[in-house]
């Protein structure tokens, strides 16, 4: 701190201020406060959570969940459990939804309450690089702050020549609102948001075509644990079109009419509704940083080095305004670090991977290094793929087509990265994530006792494929 | 990018069985251009050989105790172009990584760019594979708090090599007990200063006689309370005899210096006073007598300052101490001296004589408890109880280690040494 905030007599002042109360800001006043600060966490809807909690994760999560219902005792059918055809009450759906994020809102409140941090609703603004203003129901409030930490997240992408006012035309906030189930439903773009969405609305009835612009959905995923899912969803879906783009929407009142291009490019169509989820953009245009000095970049991204601290030193910045990937799970760790140096400690961001996880039916997950990372950097590695058609477990899922894949060093055989593809397979990362920070070699996992029959054997089969050592798959030697 | 260089023993004037002393680079390692990878010893010196490539050690073909020539193969080194243009950046920089981004949005090469990295840097230029720290986060976490640069543990004692915390604590315990000449021993190290911005300024390595003195030095320092006495010795009946024998000699003889009668002198005393014949049990608990005399004499050279050891002086006369000497002292100047030559002192003695002062203050060439330091001898007055008369002085100063010689002693073996000096028919009896 080089100079003394200047403060206000109105104003109110702090030790660290939090902007925004998504999973990295609450993440952040916490631990800022359990670590004896002073804390304001400024948050401009009523209540905490961000787009994870209210408008994200958790609601998909809810609706997901439902879906995997309704596809389960469908599957089932063939095999003698029959329930008929399901019936859908959106509006108790909805309120189960919404109850979902509601808890969860309640226990942020309580947290908020129990280590005494001051909330604030409104939205906050730099003025200096010590004052944020804040536009609250009451009006302006000032707040001065010793130290900052910027969570202010991302907004969904809008692509301005569309028909954005037609209610039609939705964002991932939008279809997790669950107004109505619509006949035909588009989905521009076939990335994790995208899918997740094309999972619950086509569990609940809608006929889905989904239009990405890469030659594979999910796009950067390893393409042998995206291929599960393909197959899978060219059964259940009407279109996936895959290297094409929108070329424009028009509003009709019978529906709305998109036009498309590229390779695998349709003829125009009408759509009930139509889901855009290209990506997330950062709101780092929207805080007025330039007034404390920070520096944004042309994307809305704020740089900052590896204790979350942007250019001015004394604000830090953390989730998805810092950049990709924009996962909560990110956001959470950074807020930590950035809570830490702040109080003094001296922590930095040290993980060695994010690891993703599509909540697809099938899931996909991977962590660490992909094969198309690897083959990129000429990275040189060892793999093994064991398939789930051999997993107990999994065929009593009555689902064959998970796969798990590790990749390890060629010399030493430390994993280096790893993926999964099936039912539920997101649970199973957790444990490749930490073998891979605690430095294991596929021998340490595969010497590890897994319980039968289960899905996360898969992981431990994998590694004996690398070492060598399975039994359960016959692998001819040459 | 990358390509293979081979790293050769350059031309070092026409020497055949080069010794390689030390090696001191590893497969995997990543060096910076112009690095010392060995130490190479001719007979006449020894040689710090600098890397001619940046990049990563792929293998060595040199052990400690080889002869190499001229041409002979040192190690290949992995370079990249990056590193050969670059050789100063952080060498991890270089190393593939696993790309954190679940998008497919690339991490930009610069900060300017619009770019949807920017925060993840560390993550984007993490090393894979064997390169990491074998650690666990927690362990990470502890060395960060400590300051451990983990890639300096190479190995844990855990499975596998694996670093634990114990090991970081063990690292940090060795550097503060033995990083002392990195400031160790809790001591702050005196901070770095960029001497450019105050005018031109030049680099030069020490030598390793130099850098190994200064590590023994500090270690000296450090480890024994040194108490030095000062005092003057009485030379005139002495060096009319030395001028005397050397006046008998033909021109082609070896004369006699001073310096002999002072190494005979000492070792006189300590016979008298076993104390200074000793040293010091490493737990401090005893003393361990020596019944041999030898005595080393610090050699101004070149390289650095190198300690000969001339033995059982005890049982040697003047000429023979003479020639020992000189012929020590030669070897020492031309890099010849072999490590059984400076093995095996009692005492040291170093003269400054030949150059001037009036008194310095030696330190203990430990395990040894005691150095005589020498500076030039003056022709004084010194007053004989009725009259001053001139008489040829010599400034003597004794350090020794407090913790095995109190200061009553140090006076009595002093007053003794002079003796000796002040009437060397003394040493016959």
């Amino acid at each position: 701190m080089d100079a003394n905030p200047k403060i206000n007599e109105s104003a109110l002042h702090t030790e660290v201020l939090v902007l925004g109360g998504g999973p990295g800001g609450y993440t952040a006043a916490f631990r800022a406060a359990d670590l004896g600060k002073q804390v304001v966490l400024v948050e401009r809807y009523p209540v905490l959570g961000g787009v994870c909690l209210n408008v994200g994760c958790i609601p998909s999560k809810a609706l997901l969940h439902v879906a995997q219902i309704v596809h389960e005792a469908e599957e089932f059918e063939q095999h003698g459990l029959s329930y008929g055809k399901p019936s859908f009450d959106l509006d108790k759906i909805r309120a189960w939804k919404e109850s979902v994020s509601g808890s969860l809102n309640d226990g942020l409140a309580r947290l908020v309450k129990q280590r005494k941090i001051t909330l604030i609703q409104g939205t906050g603004k730099f003025t200096s690089p010590y004052t944020v203003e804040i536009q609250t129901e009451a009006g302006i409030k000032t707040v001065t702050f010793e130290q900052a930490i910027i969570a202010a997240g991302s907004h969904p992408t809008q692509i301005p020549v569309f028909p954005n006012d037609d209610p039609r035309l939705w964002n991932s906030t939008d279809a997790l609102e669950l107004k109505e189930i619509p006949k035909k439903l588009l989905i521009v773009g076939g990335g994790i948001i995208g899918l997740e969405m094309a999972t619950v609305y086509h569990a609940l009835g809608s006929e889905i075509s989904v239009v990405e612009l890469m030659d594979q959905i999910i796009p950067g995923c390893d393409k042998d644990l995206v291929t599960p899912l393909f197959r899978r969803i060219k059964k259940q879906y009407k279109n996936i079109w895959l290297e094409t783009r929108v070329a424009g929407i028009e509003s009709h009142k019978e529906g709305l009419k998109v036009s498309f291009e590229g390779k695998g490019a349709p003829d125009s169509a009408l759509f009930d509704a139509v889901l855009v989820a290209v990506g997330r953009r950062p709101n780092g245009k929207l805080i007025d940083a330039d007034s404390a000095g920070v520096t944004v970049n042309e994307m809305g991204f704020i740089p900052v080095d590896k204790q979350q601290r942007t250019n001015v030193p004394h604000i830090f910045a953390i989730g998805d305004i810092v950049g990709n990937p924009m996962l909560a799970h990110k956001a959470t760790y950074e807020g930590k670090i950035a809570a830490e140096v702040a109080a003094g400690l001296k922590a930095g961001f040290d993980a060695l991977t994010i690891p993703a996880v599509a909540y697809t039916d099938p899931e996909i997950t991977w962590m660490g290094l992909t094969e198309n990372q690897a083959n990129e950097q000429g990275i040189s590695y060892d793999k093994a793929v064991f398939p789930w058609a051999a997993s107990g477990r999994s065929l009593s899922l009555g689902r064959k087509e998970g796969l798990t894949k590790i990749l390890c060093d060629k010399e030493t055989g430390r994993i280096l990265g790893a993926g999964m593809v099936g039912p539920n397979a997101g649970e199973l990362i957790a444990e490749a994530v930490l073998a891979l920070e605690m430095g294991a070699d596929a021998e340490d996992v595969s010497l590890s006792i897994h319980a039968h029959p289960m899905l996360s054997e898969t992981f431990a089969f994998a590694a004996e494929m690398i070492a060598g050592t399975i039994t359960d798959l016959y692998i001819k030697k040459d | 990018m990358a390509f293979l260089i081979e790293i050769k023993v350059p031309d070092v004037g026409n020497v055949p069985n080069i010794e390689v002393l030390d090696v001191l680079i590893q497969p995997g390692e990543v060096v910076a251009l112009e690095q010392t990878i060995a130490i190479l010893e001719t007979e006449k010196a020894s040689i710090d050989l600098p890397s001619s490539a940046a990049g990563t050690i792929q293998e060595v073909f040199i052990k400690p105790g080889d002869k190499v020539s001229e041409g002979s193969l040192v190690a290949t080194v992995l370079a990249s172009t990056e590193t050969a243009e670059a050789p100063k950046e952080t060498p991890k920089a270089e190393a593939p990584a696993p790309k954190a981004e679940t998008v497919a949005e690339k991490a930009p090469e610069q900060l300017a760019q619009p770019a949807a990295a920017v925060s993840t840097p560390e993550l984007a230029t993490r090393p894979t594979g064997a390169q990491i720290a074998h650690a666990s986060p927690a362990v990470r976490l502890f060395a960060r708090e400590l300051g451990v640069d983990l890639s300096q543990l190479k190995t844990g004692s855990g499975r596998k090599g694996r670093i634990t915390k114990d090991d970081v604590k063990n690292f940090v315990k060795k550097a503060m007990t033995e990083g002392l000449a990195q400031g160790g021993a809790g001591i702050p190290s005196i901070p770095a200063v960029d001497f450019s911005q105050f005018g031109d300024t030049e680099e030069q390595s020490l030598s390793k006689i130099k850098r190994m003195t200064g590590q023994n030095l500090t270690r000296v320092w450090l480890n024994l309370p040194m108490v030095t006495y000062h005092d003057e010795a009485d030379m005139t009946e002495l060096e009319a005899f030395r001028n005397a024998l050397n006046s008998e000699k033909s021109a082609g003889d070896l004369k006699i210096t001073g310096l002999v009668f002072i190494i005979k002198a000492l070792v006189a005393a300590m016979q008298q006073f076993p104390q200074f014949n000793a040293s010091l049990s490493a737990d401090g608990e005893k003393l361990i007598l020596k019944k041999y005399f030898n005595v080393g004499i610090a050699v101004d050279t070149p390289n650095g300052l190198v300690v000969p050891v001339l033995r059982d002086v005890n049982k040697k006369g003047l000429n023979e101490l003479s020639a020992e000497l000189a012929e020590k002292s030669e070897k020492a100047r031309q890099g010849k001296l072999m490590p059984a030559d400076m093995q095996g002192g009692c005492i040291t003695i170093s003269s400054l004589g030949g150059i001037g002062g009036t008194a310095f203050t030696p330190i203990v060439n430990a395990p040894e408890v005691a150095i005589l330091g020498v500076t030039r001898a003056k022709m004084q007055p010194v007053w004989n109880g009725k009259e001053f008369v001139p008489r040829l002085m010599l400034p003597l100063d004794l350090t020794y280690d407090h913790r095995v010689i109190d200061g009553a002693e140090g006076a009595r073996f002093m007053s003794v040494v002079k003796q000796y000096l002040g009437d060397i028919r003394r040493l016959l009896l």
